[in-house]
């Protein structure tokens, strides 16, 4: 993959693959993380509807039909660096760049949105479902 | 890159628990310690809500304890320094402040009869160097402050202590993001498992002190650092005092405060990245002892220190077609 490519039908196709592959998924989100999470990337939203860790489904433009706990916002080129094999600093991690942004009041880093309790309750989970979108735009992945 | 040990091998460190009174309350603490007896001493503070082990590659690093007595404790409360054992302790939450912490420090090092000891700490005890500058300096022969600054506010979260939430889990990879990603997987995680093994309610009741009663934005002028100097060495990763908070902080202090910049690493430089942090502190060591000709530069890069950096970015490898 390229950085040009994020956020393709093509990239969220393996960015699928690479999380329902992904052992650590396997041990910690199996059974345990089944909540629905939005991403959006300037002004392209993607919903993840995810099932014991893997993710189910990605639907892009979700209407009042869907159903989703929390959400992460940023524009597109703080999310180009988000998925960089070596990112910079603070644009490195979701926890990271939440901070600058709510407690810093800086612009360019992303954004938690929605029901904290539930972020916090399947943090891992989620926190390592994001950080494979690095590895799938790097090659890592399947 | 860890270092390698063989079947039988047995690490040169030595565990006691010393007798220290902190408020009036005996309180029965752990250290580690590695090294010359008659060596400088250089006493190690964890990071809030973990314990001594994150130092234990420091520990074992000959280059260092050739001339240093390394000592790394755990507070009380933390690792193996159980709760004071006459106090009902289950009865209040556990608090840390400024008061506890630097009392805890001096007390623990009047017991263990240091003798012009160097103080390092990283994160709640880099930011403590400031308050040791300001009270104690007498008691000290350097400060070394590991991401420190003069306020870190917003990481006294709820979260960290609720009955709904895998407080285990949500402690340590709420910190996760505080380490540089080009750091060693193998080392990260287990800075994270560390953190695993904090006991209910402490790393919560540490940022207290870490993000509510510590702010020294006021009262730079108040820290003694002509006195007793002082380093302020933040890593390039570190979200939360980043390198230019330890540059605006040590420029507020004044005389005696040096601030540096550590490339390519993040807020548990001595557990996230052993080897570069081991390359990097000598140089700051070597400048408390005036064994360093000349002066420290405002950023360390691993180049300057001969370290290769690890693999970077997360490191999976692409399954066989």
């Amino acid at each position: 993959m390229t950085e040009t490519e994020l956020g393709t039908h093509e990239w969220w196709e393996s960015y699928k693959e690479t999380v329902n592959s992904d052992p650590e998924m396997n041990v910690r989100g199996h059974g345990k993380f089944s909540e629905n999470f939005y991403v959006d990337m300037g002004d392209e939203r993607v919903l993840l509807e995810m099932d014991d860790g893997e993710i189910e489904t990605f639907v892009p433009n979700p209407t009042m039909n869907h159903q989703w706990s929390f959400g992460v916002e940023g524009d597109r080129e703080t999310w180009e660096e988000f998925v960089r094999e070596t990112p910079p600093a603070f644009n490195h991690e979701i926890i990271a760049s939440h901070y600058r942004t709510t407690v810093r009041n800086e612009d360019g880093h992303l954004e938690l949105t929605g029901d904290n309790k539930k972020i916090f309750q399947h943090l891992r989970a989620f926190q390592r479902t994001l950080d494979l979108m690095r590895v799938a735009h790097n090659d890592g992945g399947s | 890159m860890a270092e390698t040990y063989q079947q039988g091998d047995v690490e040169p460190i030595d565990g006691s628990y010393v007798h220290v009174d902190v408020g009036g309350v005996d309180h029965r603490i752990y250290f580690e310690e590695n090294g010359p007896e008659d060596g400088i001493p250089l006493l190690c503070q964890h990071t809030a809500g973990n314990n001594c082990q994150e130092w234990r590659h420091l520990l074992t690093n000959e280059d260092v304890t050739e001339e240093f007595r390394v000592i790394a404790h755990d507070l009380p409360y933390h690792g193996k320094s159980v709760p004071p054992t006459t106090q009902e302790w289950w009865t209040d939450d556990y608090t840390m402040t400024a008061e506890r912490f630097t009392e805890t420090l001096v007390n623990l090092a009047d017991a263990l009869e240091l003798e012009d000891p160097i103080y390092m700490g990283s994160s709640m005890g880099g930011n403590i160097a400031l308050e040791l500058a300001d009270w104690y300096p007498e008691r000290f022969r350097a400060l070394i402050g590991l991401e420190c600054g003069a306020h870190s506010p917003g990481f006294y979260i709820d979260w960290l202590d609720h009955p709904e939430v895998n407080t285990t889990e949500v402690n340590a990879y709420a910190c996760w993001g505080l380490m540089a990603p080009q750091s060693p997987e193998g080392t990260r995680r287990e800075t994270m498992y560390l953190y695993e093994q904090g006991a209910t309610g402490v790393f919560k009741g540490d940022l207290y002190y870490y993000s509510v009663d510590h702010d020294y934005r006021d009262k730079l002028d108040q820290v003694n650092a002509d006195e007793c100097p002082l380093y302020i060495a933040n890593g390039e990763y570190d979200y939360l005092t980043t390198p230019e908070d330890g540059r605006q902080t040590a420029a507020g202090i004044g005389e005696g405060a040096t601030a540096i910049e550590f490339a390519e690493i993040g807020h548990f430089p001595m557990s996230e990245h052993p080897e570069l942090f081991n390359a990097y502190i000598q140089e700051v060591l070597a400048d408390v002892t005036g064994d360093r000709d000349e002066e420290l530069p405002d950023v360390l890069e691993p180049d300057d220190v001969g370290i290769e950096l690890h693999q970077q970015g997360p490191a999976r490898e692409k399954p066989a077609e």
